[in-house]
């Protein structure tokens, strides 16, 4: 007399016996059905057995399947509304029962049954087997659950994701890849952000076409010279301190900072040799006397050949012209 | 609801005996809300009024010492001589001071509810017990019983006077699981309850209603745990929706049925029958009957249907449709896991046999360098020489 749906908002709003949580937080919750004739466990609207008049589970008593239905015309009396059907034994045979059973009922409800029927027979072998195991001398392996550790190893994990900063890092990710070019041209941005994006590149660009302006300078003052330093000579007479400059300069060649004042900015290949062993005795220090280095000091232009050290290395010709040649290392 | 169904009336050993219509008010809709609402208000009534003694604090004669004295400027006791004096006084803050706002014994403790709200609250808790998911949603057992609503003869208030006789009508009729529950769940309280005269909690199990109790209905039925009595003529919301939830299970006398018909009613002097906004509440239903289906527009065509959205980390095909790279990437290591775990297999039946190969030939070493031994001696007397 009284709806479905009516006994549904009864029960899932106001309270039913059955209906257990876990998790704390709103967001986790997760519900379950304690109904000892419920399909699944949990707590639905259609897994419902007492807000669905027309309603089907199995249940397992000692092994044995039986399939209990639930019809509209007995709904009213609680001693006879469950028919329990015995099902076969056999697995493929209890499906085909299922299925002529319960053929005018919905086509998930006979899905979750035979599910249902599944995991039963799942969990049967599996007891079987234990029980084999257990009387050919082999223990049952109980395997308890530490609270302790769980909580310790849940509280971990949080804290992980948090550091992780998993945000930060994609949006890195992605902008970089936006600054290189990976995703064309036309996009719809956001219009303040883009400004921004759009200031910081156009400063970098002005950046770089002074350095490579100094450059020009640089070269057009600097004689043909083979010397064994490179790089910086101008950065070089600015420098006081004799250890400080000590090691490095440029591409981890030795610098003799009295003969840099008339250098070019180029790297010369003549001196291989030695620029492969200084290489390697001025990388260990070279970092350290970097640091010392004084920031005024450190131009652009050093900068942009410390970015350029990393690269390979590169083998260049001096030449006279240089108006050309904006950063002649990028060629190789 | 025209056609109302006719419910059995079973004998005191359980057996069914004739039938009853179901009373009108047994359809009326299910309203909790109104319910929880109304249960709210009714459950205040039975309160007793506390507060704190109106002179508590205040026989003491303070006065604030004012500033400049280096002490906060609460009031203080005067006079001397005693560990009291000197000590702050009349405030909530201060040892043996009120209490913030002193409780009153005019504070408002019953509440009046609307009578159509009681009524029609007391309609649908009748109306919720007549349905078997609801009451054993609110956690009664009632597995056993062959019917609901629960009607049993008229010799049930006649003629029940010993508490025997009862126990055994509730076991023929199923009910006694109920009460077996609400014996079984006897506790003590927690709290002070126990020393207000609260000592026990219990569940709470069948509620009997019947007509008249000439007949020692209560007698027989009060002692047995968690079963609680009523007459019709006096239904008590607290008891049809304990808690504030409805679907108590009752057990009817047929008297009583039968009365509920002549109770509720439109005419002069009956109480009235709620009506619903919905005669039929199973919108699915009548969305999906003949009438509305007829008269509906058929379905648009070209519509999409959407596929449901593939993760790409789980699925390889939906990456690879973002990122053909990655998809092959994938595929690829896939293969070489699967290539692998078949090597792994090989390499390890291979290992494994030659090991046992080198373990069998170290042995037959062993085994030929002990004969060699055993043949020659004592090793050991000319200072350990092996032929």
């Amino acid at each position: 007399m009284q709806s479905d749906d009516m006994i549904w908002q009864v029960l899932n709003h106001q309270f039913c016996s059955f209906k257990t949580t876990i998790g704390k937080a709103l967001s986790d919750k997760q519900h379950f059905c304690r109904h000892p004739y419920s399909v699944t466990g949990l707590c639905n609207r259609t897994s419902c057995p007492l807000a669905n008049s027309k309603y089907a589970t199995l249940r397992e008593e000692d092994g044995r399947v039986s399939l209990c239905i639930k019809t509209v015309e007995r709904a009213h009396s609680p001693k006879n509304m469950w028919e329990k059907i015995y099902l076969s034994r056999n697995y493929s045979k209890a499906l085909a029962q299922i299925d002529e059973h319960l053929q005018y009922f919905p086509k998930i409800l006979i899905h979750r049954n035979k599910q249902r029927l599944t995991k039963i027979h799942q969990y049967l072998i599996r007891m079987r087997k234990i029980e084999l195991k257990v009387r050919s001398g082999r223990k049952a392996k109980l395997v308890g659950v530490h609270r302790k550790v769980e909580q310790r190893e849940e509280r971990r994990e949080r804290k992980a994701l948090v550091a992780a900063k998993i945000e930060s890092v994609l949006e890195k990710e992605l902008t970089e890849r936006l600054a290189k070019g990976a995703y064309g041209d036309i996009y719809n941005f956001p219009e303040s952000p883009y400004q921004k994006a759009l200031q910081t590149a156009e400063d970098k660009q002005e950046e770089t076409e002074a350095l490579s302006d100094e450059e020009e300078e640089d070269e057009m003052e600097s004689m043909v010279e083979y010397v064994e330093d490179l790089d910086s000579e101008e950065e070089i007479e600015d420098e006081e301190d004799m250890e400080d400059m000590a090691d490095y300069l440029g591409d981890g060649q030795w610098g003799d900072r009295h003969d840099n004042s008339d250098e070019h900015g180029d790297e010369d290949d003549d001196d291989g040799d030695d620029n492969d062993d200084d290489k390697d005795e001025d990388s260990a220090s070279r970092k350290s006397d970097y640091d010392n280095l004084d920031e005024r000091k450190r131009t652009a232009a050093q900068n942009k050949r410390n970015n350029r050290k990393k690269g390979p290395r590169i083998e260049i010709e001096y030449e006279e012209e240089r108006e050309d040649q904006i950063q002649p290392s990028s060629s190789a | 609801m025209t056609a109302r169904p006719l419910v059995s009336v079973f004998s005191l050993t359980g057996d069914k005996t004739g039938e009853v219509t179901l009373p009108m008010v047994m359809t009326s809709p299910l309203r909790p809300d109104l319910i929880q609402f109304v249960h709210t208000n009714m459950n205040k009534n039975k309160r007793q009024a506390y507060a704190v003694n109106i002179h508590a604090s205040k026989k003491v004669v303070a006065q604030s010492w004012g500033t400049g004295r280096a002490v906060a400027r609460i009031p203080r006791v005067g006079g001397g001589g005693t560990s009291r004096s000197g000590q702050g006084a009349f405030g909530n803050m201060c040892r043996g001071g009120r209490m913030y706002n002193p409780s009153k014994t005019w504070r408002r403790w019953t509440r009046k509810t609307n009578l159509k709200q009681k009524q029609q609250a007391v309609a649908s808790a009748l109306a919720a017990s007549a349905v078997p998911s609801l009451v054993m949603a609110r956690g009664h057992l009632i597995d056993q019983v062959p019917e609901l609503p629960l009607v049993l003869e008229n010799a049930l208030e006649e003629s029940t006077t010993k508490t025997s006789a009862a126990k055994t009508i509730l076991q023929a009729v199923g009910a006694l699981a109920d009460v077996e529950k609400a014996a079984e769940s006897k506790q003590i309280r927690c709290g002070k309850g126990k020393m207000r005269n609260r000592r026990y909690t219990l569940r709470r199990g069948p509620l009997v209603i019947y007509k008249s109790k000439e007949g020692g209905v209560e007698q027989a039925f009060r002692n047995l745990p968690g079963v609680e009595l009523c007459c019709v003529d006096r239904l008590n919301l607290l008891q049809l929706a304990p808690g504030g939830h409805m679907g108590r299970f009752i057990l009817w006398s047929q008297a009583a049925v039968e009365a509920l018909d002549k109770m509720y009613g439109s005419e002069v002097g009956q109480k009235r029958l709620p009506v619903s906004c919905l005669t039929n509440a199973d919108i699915a239903r009548i969305i999906n009957s003949d009438e509305v289906q007829s008269i509906v527009k058929p379905v648009k065509p070209g519509q999409f249907d959407f596929a449901p959205k593939r993760n790409a980390v789980k699925n390889t095909d939906a990456l690879e449709v973002l990122d053909p790279y990655a998809a092959a990437k994938r595929r690829q290591q896939a293969e070489l896991e699967a290539a692998r775990a078949t090597k792994k297999d090989e390499l390890r039946l291979k290992k494994r046999e030659e090991r046992q190969a080198r373990r069998a030939q170290h042995k037959e070493e062993g085994q030929a360098f002990f004969a060699k031994v055993s043949a020659q001696g004592d090793v050991c007397a000319d200072g350990f020489k092996i032929e």
